[in-house]
């Protein structure tokens, strides 16, 4: 039977904490506090390198080269980097695990777990003053420079370092840190710099001094959650205060004057204080324990607890969960832990375990559920198995229970396991498991390349495995030496009975590592063309590229394509590549008309479309300023469309237009106005209102103007300028081919009533009384009436009527036309 | 009069305003403190469909700009530009940033300005950003000129637009089961559509799209279709609306004086403007108009009146606003009498507590009285101005020349009056509405006419309209008659697109919208969608439509365009009928719940639809009697004139300089 699981416990004031040996470490004869240490959380690894500021002796084994060594939670060394830069300023991970090594010069480099990295310059301001310290969180990190101002990096996906407000320090500070985006109100990263006795909060925008003057603080660290902050004073106290500073929650004298090694906090519970060769645990209501190291140790926070490195074991320091002190402390009567004691007496054949279900019968499910939590939070698996047995047990006298949870957990707790085994080595915790998701951690195993498990584990949860296989197959493109036939083969045999797999991601792998051959097969199952193009452009695959994005139907893709190749290639491979591809085609003239005339101009040549060329040169000669130039632009689709039998109408009305142009700049120049740029009818409207109606003739006789429109445009023009002594003798000139019902419409537009009535006589009888109306002569619309003997219009002209005597009148026509 | 998608078995479009609600105030909050935003006017129109400014302002929003050219002054440092990927809007905000700089030069002090620039990329703004148009049955993705763009440029861009969009749909709603339809474009959209369905596989292969338990099919109608129909002049509210306001984004910009003085002033604190009042208090977010006598009215079904009218026929308009001006009116004078009453009765306590009900709920209905009467006073002052325009001799005869037409009656006379209409130089787009109708319905104008009407087209409004008529041939709009065969007077026939009998109070028929004429896109749609599909109409058009028996209650006709492949062959483009089916081959959702057979059929116009259209489609809804609904999606919403004027072409004469001057 393994010990019970209180052995390891210790009691700080109303609550329990117990540290776990997880991991006796696999590495040997370490001396932590010769390195520079970071650990990643969530059971993740810890990279370390010889901290330049410490004497070691040297040894026969060691290389003389700096070197980063990357360890699992378990000592296992995963991967040794050769150390060739500057001087490193800080290290630490990201939430995706890749290692940040911060340098003095303001260079960042992001290293994978296997070593392959990519870095970027924190800027200028970096690089003059250089780098003194750094703070990293999982997705960002803040520098703080020689001139003591401050660099922040948001986001590791997206490299764009900002300055932040400049918090006016002429000394370094005496302990800074910074609270992640996640936890502030602005959500926007913000530092806390402890200068003098207080301490500054500075974010993008300002710098502020908090009213807090209980300082130096020479230590400070903010808690899992960003709510709380830990501070340690140069006279040797802890202060836990709220982030927002308003509020103080611990106070408690350590009696060392020294600042610790490492301030760090338990979960959000309590702080963990590391000096040489003693660990100092600080309760939330001041109580404290102590636990004595003989070795150099190492303290990796996480949200629930600390893990603790030291040179021969891993071990897990965290407050006993509430489910299990409810369960296993002793003298405990709730009903999870009844439900346990009754499972040992039914072991033991003992009559006491009926009495225990049924004195806990109301809350039996209560106690089911908590067994179930519990076994969650156990590392040990025999009491992971005890306690669910426990749960099955209590689950056997419930009618209705859900047995979801059960289950999960069951499930749950065979991947913690699994992972937990020494040769993977990570540790995490139920806990952190729910807080990570399952989908991280398999990120977590296929960035170590432990794929089979990842998909043992995908397959087991029921959740996509198309990732790990992507992973595997890039990782084994790296890796092989084989020849593209074999690898090829052996990939698409892994992968082919899962559809709906994207291969071009593994292409590109293959691209990377120099086998385009590869690529280019590997390419051809991708179902998705767009994911497709952009690799084949980088391949020089420039037609299967255009091919690509026009199957995929998105038009940008395949303007990204054409642009691509149009600055790529000789213009004569280019059209040849576009031009047997009619979506192609039309997109580069619909880019042409907007962007690149002379381009369209080329097309249209070696394709040899007349038409489009016609239309071309006329879109040009109005872009034209010169007369001239227009005219020419015009010539020349005169010329074009005169090759073409087809287009006799428009080669007429382009000659048209040329000669239009011709005798408006003839006439801006005899009338002094400016008529280039109108249509024939408004060049002739123009003429008239100038006085000059014989130009206007002389064009009409010109362009063949039909007599109607001729007679619209002038009568329009004459009562514009007001001529009705000119628009009286026109009427008259001949009979008008439009009627003169326009006549009287024009005038009245006009307010002419009188010119208006003028016309009238000459218009159809039917219409006449109705134009009468119009222009107010009711007895002059009565009397038309009256011809028309229409005692339906009359009356109606009798309703409109307002004038008295006309109205009698109208009466008068009323009477004489019903009489007859 | 209740409209569609208000059951919550319908579409739930309100997620999709929601989805694009939550990025914008991401982008927003992306920046710290206060900030000024800087808009593409093109985009400020969606915009305010899916935010007000309240919305803005919570999020720190302090001013609003429109990004163009000039400098701009603002006392805000943070600046945050939304605009769509375009060259000019780049060269706008380098110009505003150089400004800023050159004032940081001469005077150092001034503080520094910091830049946020978010392109609405054409994915998001069209795939995720499907915007909610009007009322619960109408999307559109308020593209401008995609039938242009399609058959003039052969720019398919939105088509993928189109089919991003309907993926969205269906990621949200499931597999549309059926996608029918007509026209080359609408084949490609639709075959884009299965294809994405096979990427989006290896996007997320676990959320394996179910069959959709409420779409019941996908119809695609393109528009080239029929162009016949857009080129009609309008008949309903609001198709009138559209063509004589022309309204943008379910806005319509009228004279202040046509509405009157709004009662009150909408009140300026966040919230109290509430979204279902009438449109004059329902503040899109935009920068201060410019002092005009313009106002902004909002065209939706939150407005009672408004939705009651909108589908209507122009001509019943009329009576049902003096019929609620009457009601109002005695509401309000019912009003009057009861809470005189109250002194009277004064004596009796019991019926004192009475009478103070009575008042609330008559104050309570006050408000609601005044909402309505401004809703009326608005409509009032709309329709009088429309009626201007249709009592003119100009609209009515344009009007009977278009129903000539399309009823297939060849009078001589609408020639001559087309030769009048450019005579008087009336707008180019109204000539062309009529003579590229004629050319439609009758497969061409006769080589005289057409060739006349050119250069009387070109003579009189520039020669440049050369390139507009080459472009109306491309497009087969107007051309010249090369066979005697007329395949428009067959389709009207095998269609009955033509109904003589219409009562426009209480219409039988989808005709109603154009008082005659049924829209032959709609027509088709009554083939596949309506059990009877548009014979109907003639076999019983007395006893309320109950044709068939009741049997089939699965809405869609099962058969597809079986029955109509000869008419469907004289009209242009491919037919398709295509049926999705689940990997396991499965076509019907795996369970149904019994009685919950999906009854909701997508229609997507490609090229855009109208107004009457629409009302149309609603209009074959109620007349459903299994209760069929249909949600309408479409790139956008055009009339004759912005289908016309996106073709032609413009010039802006640029001055030539000729040694004059």
């Amino acid at each position: 039977m393994t010990p019970q699981p209180i052995t390891d416990w210790i009691q700080l004031q109303d609550r329990f904490y117990r540290k776990q040996e997880i991991y006796t470490m696999i590495w040997k004869h370490m001396d932590l506090s010769k390195y520079m240490i970071a650990g990643a959380p969530y059971g993740g690894p810890i990279a370390m390198i010889r901290d330049d500021k410490k004497v070691l002796l040297l040894q026969k084994q060691q290389p003389v080269k700096p070197t980063i060594y990357l360890y699992t939670s378990a000592g296992k060394l995963m991967e040794q980097l050769q150390w060739d830069k500057g001087r490193i300023v800080t290290m630490g991970w990201t939430d995706t695990e890749q290692l940040i090594v911060v340098l003095e010069d303001g260079t960042v480099r992001l290293y994978d777990i296997h070593g392959d990295y990519s870095q970027f310059s924190l800027g200028k301001e970096a690089k003059d003053h250089s780098v003194i310290e750094c703070q990293i969180w999982g997705t960002g990190l803040v520098a703080l420079t020689g001139n003591f101002k401050l660099i922040a990096l948001t986001n590791f996906d997206e490299i764009r370092p900002l300055m932040m407000a400049d918090p006016g320090l002429n000394d370094p500070p005496h302990s800074w840190t910074v609270i992640p985006p996640q936890y502030t109100l602005s959500r926007h990263v913000e530092v806390l710099l402890a200068t003098g006795s207080t301490i500054l909060t500075v974010d993008a925008k300002e710098s502020q001094e908090q009213p807090f003057n209980q300082g130096p603080f020479t230590k400070m660290a903010v808690s899992p959650n960003g709510a709380f902050l830990a501070l340690f004073t140069n006279d040797g106290k802890l202060l836990v205060v709220s982030t927002d500073f308003q509020k103080i929650f611990t106070e408690f004298p350590t009696n060392s004057q020294a600042s610790p090694k490492q301030l760090v906090w338990c979960g959000t519970d309590s702080v963990v204080l590391y000096w040489d060769q003693i660990v100092l645990m600080i309760g939330p209501f001041g109580g404290y324990i102590k636990y004595p190291y003989d070795y150099s140790i190492y303290l990796i926070p996480e949200v629930d607890g600390v893990r603790v490195i030291s040179s021969d074991k891993c071990e897990f320091l965290q407050k006993v969960p509430n489910v299990t002190e409810e369960i296993f402390k002793i003298g405990s009567t709730t009903p999870a832990a009844m439900l346990f004691d009754a499972l040992e007496h039914f072991d033991n054949k003992n009559p006491k375990a009926d009495d225990h279900i049924r004195n806990i019968r109301p809350e039996l499910t209560d106690a089911v559920n908590s067994c179930i939590e519990a076994a969650g939070h156990e590392f040990n698996q025999s009491w992971q198995r005890n306690l669910l047995k426990a749960a099955a047990f209590g689950k056997a006298f419930l009618e209705t229970y859900n047995a979801d949870r059960f289950v999960n957990m069951c499930q749950t707790l065979r991947v913690l396991n699994s992972v937990r085994y020494f040769e993977i080595g990570i540790p995490i915790t139920y806990t952190q498991y729910i807080r990570l998701t399952p989908d991280v951690l398999i990120d977590r195993l296929i960035n170590r390349h432990h794929h089979l498990l990842a998909l043992r584990i995908c397959e087991y949860l029921k959740m996509r495995i198309d990732r790990v296989l992507i992973h595997w197959a890039c990782a084994k493109i790296k890796k092989s030496k084989d020849d593209d036939e074999t690898i090829c083969r052996m990939i698409v045999d892994k992968l082919s009975n899962k559809p709906g797999l994207s291969y071009a991601e593994i292409a590109r792998t293959a691209y990377q590592v120099g086998q385009p051959k590869l690529a280019t097969r590997l390419l051809d199952y991708e179902p998705r063309a767009a994911d497709q193009v952009p690799l084949l452009i980088s391949m020089q695959e420039d037609e299967l590229a255009l091919i690509k994005a026009i199957e995929s139907g998105d038009t940008d893709l395949v303007y990204y394509v054409i642009i691509h190749l149009k600055k790529k290639l000789p213009l004569g491979e280019f059209f040849r590549i576009i031009s047997n591809k009619p979506m192609a085609c039309k997109l580069l003239e619909v880019y042409c008309k907007q962007q690149d005339l002379k381009l369209l101009d080329d097309f249209y040549y070696q394709d040899d479309r007349r038409v489009e060329m016609a239309s071309m040169a006329i879109l040009e000669s109005y872009e034209q300023k010169s007369l001239e130039e227009r005219i020419n632009k015009l010539k020349v689709a005169l010329k074009r469309y005169q090759d073409d039998k087809e287009h006799a109408f428009e080669a007429k009305a382009i000659d048209e237009n040329i000669r239009l142009l011709q005798v408006q700049s003839q006439l801006e120049k005899e009338l002094e106005q400016p008529l280039v740029g109108l249509s024939l009818s408004e060049t002739i409207h123009k003429c008239i209102i100038l006085n000059n109606s014989s130009k206007a003739s002389k064009l009409k006789s010109d362009f063949k103007v039909p007599d109607k429109r001729f007679w619209w445009i002038k009568l329009k023009a004459l009562v514009e300028m007001r001529g009705w002594d000119e628009l009286d003798k026109f009427a008259k000139s001949k009979k008008s081919p439009i009627g003169y019902e326009p006549f009287v419409e024009e005038c009245i537009k006009a307010m002419q009533q009188r010119e208006a009535a003028k016309y009238i006589k000459n218009c159809e009888p039917a219409v006449r009384p109705g134009l009468y109306i119009k222009i107010g002569d009711f007895k002059a619309a009565g009397q038309e009436a009256l011809l028309l003997k229409d005692i339906q219009l009359l009356r109606e002209i009798r309703s409109k009527c307002t004038n008295h005597i006309i109205a009698q009148e109208l009466d008068a026509y009323i009477a004489q036309a019903s009489s007859r | 009069m209740s409209h569609l998608g208000t059951s919550s078995s319908t579409l739930n479009v309100v997620t999709l305003r929601e989805l694009a609600r939550k990025e914008l105030t991401t982008v927003l909050d992306s920046v710290r403190g206060k900030k000024c935003l800087v808009l593409d006017p093109n985009i400020s129109g969606p915009l305010s469909l899916i935010a007000e400014f309240s919305l803005l302002r919570d999020h720190g929003v302090e001013k609003i700009h429109y990004l163009q050219q000039g400098p701009l002054e603002t006392e805000l440092t943070s600046l945050i530009y939304i605009c769509r990927p375009q060259l000019q809007y780049m060269k706008y905000i380098a110009e505003h940033i150089q400004c800023h700089q050159n004032e940081q030069l001469s005077s150092p002090n001034t503080t520094r300005y910091e830049y946020s620039l978010f392109f609405v990329p054409r994915r998001t703004r069209i795939c995720q950003k499907v915007l909610e148009e009007s009322g619960d049955d109408l999307l559109s993705l308020e593209l401008d000129n995609t039938f242009k763009e399609l058959y003039l440029d052969g720019d398919y861009t939105s088509i993928y637009y189109a089919a991003r969009a309907l993926m969205r749909l269906q990621t949200l709603f499931g597999l549309f089961p059926r996608v029918i339809g007509k026209g080359d474009c609408a084949k490609q959209l639709a075959d884009m559509l299965l294809r994405m369905r096979r990427e989006v596989a290896v996007d997320d292969p676990s959320s394996t799209m179910s069959v959709s338990q409420n779409i019941d099919s996908l119809i695609i109608i393109d528009r080239s279709v029929d162009l016949i129909t857009p080129l009609c002049t309008q008949l309903t509210y609001e198709g009138l609306i559209d063509e004589v306001f022309s309204i943008r984004a379910s806005h319509v910009e009228v004279d202040s004086s046509i509405v009157g003085p709004a009662p009150q002033k909408p009140t300026v604190t966040a919230g109290a403007a509430t979204s279902t009042s009438t449109a004059t208090s329902s503040q899109p977010p935009m920068p201060p108009q410019p002092l005009a006598k313009k106002k902004k009215i909002g065209l939706n079904s939150g407005d009672k009146l408004f939705a009651r009218l909108r589908d209507m026929n122009f001509a019943v308009v009329g009576g049902v606003l003096s019929s609620v001006a009457k009601r109002i009116n005695d509401d309000y004078e019912a009003h009057i009498i009861s809470s005189s009453g109250l002194c009277e009765r004064d004596w009796n306590v019991r019926h004192q507590a009475k009478t103070v009900a009575q008042i609330r709920e008559f104050i309570n209905k006050l408000g609601g009285l005044q909402s309505e009467h401004q809703s009326l006073r608005t409509h009032t002052g709309i329709a009088e101005e429309i009626v201007a325009v249709t009592v003119t001799p100009e609209f009515n005869k344009a009007l009977e020349v278009q129903q000539n037409l399309v009823a297939g009656i060849d009078i001589n006379t609408q020639n001559e009056y087309i030769e009048e209409m450019i005579n008087r130089q009336v707008p180019l787009v109204q000539v062309l509405r009529l003579l590229c109708l004629q050319s439609l319905v009758n497969g061409g104008l006769k080589q005289k006419n057409f060739e006349f009407f050119k250069k009387e087209i070109l003579q009189t409004y520039g020669f440049e309209h050369l390139q507009t008529l080459s472009n109306l041939e491309k497009l087969n709009m107007f051309v010249k008659q090369v066979s005697n065969r007329n395949q428009y007077a067959y389709i009207r026939k095998s269609l009955r697109l033509i109904v003589d009998e219409v009562d426009e109070h209480n219409p039988q028929d989808v005709s109603y919208v154009y008082s005659g004429y049924a829209p032959l896109s709609v027509r088709l749609l009554q083939c596949v969608a309506t059990k009877s599909g548009p014979s109907s109409i003639s076999i019983s058009n007395v006893g309320g439509g109950a044709t068939g028996a009741v049997t089939n209650a699965s809405g869609i006709r099962g058969n597809g365009w079986k029955g109509y492949e000869d008419v469907l062959r004289t009209i242009p483009g491919k037919t398709f009928d295509e049926v999705q089916r689940l990997e396991d081959g499965a076509i019907r959702p795996k369970r149904l719940i019994p009685g919950q057979q999906p009854h909701v059929t997508l229609i997507f116009f490609l090229g855009g639809c109208t107004y009457t259209e629409i009302s149309a489609i609603r209009f074959l809804a109620q007349q459903d009697e299994s209760h069929r609904e249909f949600v309408i999606a479409t790139t956008q919403i055009i009339n004759g004139n912005s289908l016309l004027n996106s073709i032609i072409q413009k010039t802006d004469h640029p001055g030539v300089t000729n040694g004059l001057s």
